[in-house]
């Protein structure tokens, strides 16, 4: 029996290891050659020089352009993620329901889950531009216009439809998580509660979110870690600008990579995101598994 | 279970050495930035004609939007896999060889072969008095008008900037035009700042320091916001691009534009009825243009040395660079084309050839990326109103100086 045991453990580590050696050159190689790169001082062309300590992190913190950008990555994650809870719980709720074309709806939704998200940002930005936009020749046509407007002119509205974008983008993967979930609870819970004469509001505040929390959790979760780092639906409207006013750290992490040759400072910043995120993530998820009042 | 264990392993493991299998007598990859459709086509059948003439050899062509391309090349660099063979634009030059990485070709060159470049497009790739490159492409800057709009409008062709501010005005208050074509979204914004600076007698760098707060500078920046309060630019210059200024100047609602010359192919196949003419940038105190040199350098890492530079001769064959040079629209880097009756008799062409006698050049500094960019940053600010010319001068004339005392 011990021996049959000790046997399967080995088996189980051996099953493992591919996996595990995988994970390690895929995840932990990238992110030690990050660290030693933001140590170094390191060419526009990638040549790691001499190791220079914390300069890196320090002329990230003297960068006049970074507090604005991290606030704004703030607002940006904060946004869409709330953005898309606000969406994709009441659909998912919906299309839990039993209705005539639940099945074309719930297709509908879930649909753009399949087009990449760079090919929707193309399309956008083709509807947005100001003189043959799509947008723009609908409301002139409806008379809502009197002239185009250029609506990725200027900063609050260029981040505001990128935001619209982005929540756009993430409700079908939310949708489809809350989904999952609810399916998962038990319909004659339901059925106890109405005898009990529970009303509607009531089922949905005692058992349905309760019960849906954790995936509630895993959506927040997610969705969080693939906003933040979301790059294609910025850098497509608008790179960024009009001067730097719809940067997020990702498109800035970009551009100091790539256009300033700053790959060091560039390094030390994805490892500052990299911890950030991990650290939210790590919280996050002990919040799942130790709720404060269980 | 031992031998399920070994399938695993051998599954794991046994992957890893799979990249090598293959190798030709030399395997070359040479990359280039996409100038236009025609690139990669013509590239690829001068590397068949090639690799018909030498079995032994075998190109990988690789052309790749100007706009990623330096993430592309840092990335292989970094990788250590450097393709053998790049265009790359001469302001990379000096980094590149910064890093090693460019092989010096005054040994592989014969006299012969260096003759028959055009001896000033040789400079910018000599590095410390050794040569990294070969000139691969030479464009300059030119104005283009919408003659038929000018002439509703009654403005006569602009000679001078007031005669471009008088012109912008009269044609923007026909109806549904647009008078001066001002790009203020990604590529190129500060470009457009530098034509009118340099034809105000200002200078981008004098004496290591910026030159943006001189008061040619702030006169220049001055002109474009006065042409946009004008509104003789198109509503908005920070949502259009240089490329939506230019799908505008095609549909004939722009009537001044500044572009470079790969666009005259474009307005002969989708414009063809639009009347316009090329002429030299407005002159106040000189003539002025930008000049843009592209280089093609070799690995200093490259394990096949004598056959890429056997095939860098091959592509300079006067066959070739003229098909490239024509088709691409871009201007001569050899003597015998720039000797072609095509470069003088052709108006269009011979508008833009005309400026390589005074054509200024980026400068070929450390840090030129980030300086371009300040520019924008600060171009940007004053074309949405949050900042006066003076203020965003100034402002990007301290951070450029700072940029310029850390490297």
């Amino acid at each position: 029996m011990q021996n049959r045991l000790l046997q399967n453990r080995a088996l189980l580590l051996l099953l493992l290891a591919p996996s595990a050696v995988a994970t390690a050159l895929i995840a932990l190689v990238p992110v030690l050659l990050l660290v030693r790169m933001s140590l170094s001082e390191v060419s526009r062309f990638g040549r790691i020089g001499a190791y220079v300590g914390w300069e890196n992190f320090a002329r990230l913190a003297e960068d006049p352009l970074l507090p604005a950008i991290l606030l704004r990555t703030g607002i940006w994650t904060g946004s869409v993620v709330a953005g898309t809870m606000l969406i994709a719980l009441p659909t998912a709720l919906i299309l839990n329901e039993r209705f005539l074309g639940r099945g074309l709806a719930q297709f509908l939704v879930l649909a753009p889950w399949a087009i990449s998200v760079a090919s929707m940002a193309v399309v956008w930005r083709h509807a947005l531009t100001d003189e043959g936009g799509l947008l723009n020749r609908l409301a002139v046509a409806a008379g809502l216009l009197d002239r185009p407007i250029p609506w990725l002119g200027s900063v609050p509205l260029s981040f505001g439809f990128e935001i619209l974008i982005a929540i756009l983008v993430s409700v079908p993967f939310s949708t489809v998580i809350l989904l999952a979930g609810l399916s998962s609870i038990p319909a004659d819970i339901y059925d106890a509660a109405r005898l009990d004469g529970a009303r509607a509001v009531d089922r949905l505040k005692f058992l349905t979110l309760p019960l849906l929390r954790p995936f509630i959790w895993i959506v927040l979760i997610f969705n969080i870690a693939y906003v933040t780092n979301s790059f294609p639906i910025i850098w497509i409207l608008t790179q960024g600008g009009p001067a730097n006013g719809t940067d997020i750290l990702v498109t800035y992490l970009y551009k100091l990579a790539f256009t300033f040759g700053r790959l060091d400072e560039a390094a030390a910043l994805s490892i500052l995101l990299l911890c950030g995120l991990a650290a939210l993530t790590v919280l996050m998820l002990r919040t799942l598994e130790h709720p404060a009042h269980a | 279970m031992t031998r399920l264990a070994k399938i695993f392993l051998i599954l794991s493991f046994g992957l890893l050495p799979l990249g090598s299998v293959g190798a030709w007598a030399a395997d070359l990859r040479f990359t280039a930035g996409e100038y236009s459709g025609f690139t990669r086509p013509f590239l690829e059948r001068v590397a068949r004609d090639y690799e018909a003439l030498h079995p032994g050899t075998r190109i990988q062509i690789e052309v790749i939007p100007w706009d990623s391309y330096l993430q592309k090349l840092t990335t292989d660099i970094s990788s250590g896999d450097q393709p053998d063979l790049s265009i790359v634009p001469t302001m990379w030059i000096s980094d590149l060889a910064a890093d090693g990485l460019l092989e010096p070709l005054d040994g592989l060159a014969t006299a012969e072969f260096k003759a028959k470049f055009i001896p000033a497009f040789l400079v910018p790739a000599t590095v410390k008095g050794q040569l990294l490159g070969f000139p691969a492409a030479a464009s300059a800057r030119a104005m283009v008008v919408n003659t038929e709009l000018l002439q509703k409008a009654g403005a006569p062709a602009p000679k001078t900037w007031a005669d471009l501010a008088t012109a912008a005005k009269a044609v923007a208050a026909l109806p549904n035009t647009y008078g001066f074509g001002l790009p203020g979204k990604e590529v190129e914004v500060d470009t457009y700042f530098y034509y009118a600076l340099w034809g105000f007698g200002g200078e981008i760098i004098k004496d290591g320091k910026s030159g943006l707060a001189s008061p040619e500078a702030i006169r220049a920046a001055t002109f474009y916001m006065s042409l946009i309060n004008d509104k003789a630019t198109e509503p908005a210059p920070t949502a259009h691009s240089r490329e939506d200024i230019f799908r505008l100047f095609k549909e004939g609602r722009i009537g001044i534009i500044f572009t470079y010359p790969m666009l005259v192919p474009q307005l002969k196949t989708e414009a063809p009825n639009l009347k316009y003419a090329v002429m030299p940038f407005p002159v106040e105190t000189r003539p002025v243009t930008l000049g843009v040199t592209d280089v093609l350098a070799m690995s200093s890492s490259s394990k096949n040395k004598q056959a890429a530079w056997d095939f860098l001769q091959f592509l300079y064959s006067d066959k070739y660079r003229a098909e490239f040079d024509r088709a691409e629209g871009l201007l001569p880097v050899t003597a015998s084309e720039a000797a072609s009756s095509y470069y003088k008799d052709n108006p269009d062409i011979a508008a833009f050839a005309a400026g390589l006698a005074y054509a200024r050049f980026f400068p070929t500094i450390k840090g030129w990326p980030e300086i371009s960019d300040i520019t924008v940053r600060a171009l940007q600010t004053m074309y949405l109103g949050q900042k006066t010319p003076t203020e965003a001068m100034t402002d990007a004339a301290r951070q450029i100086d700072e940029v310029l005392a850390r490297r």
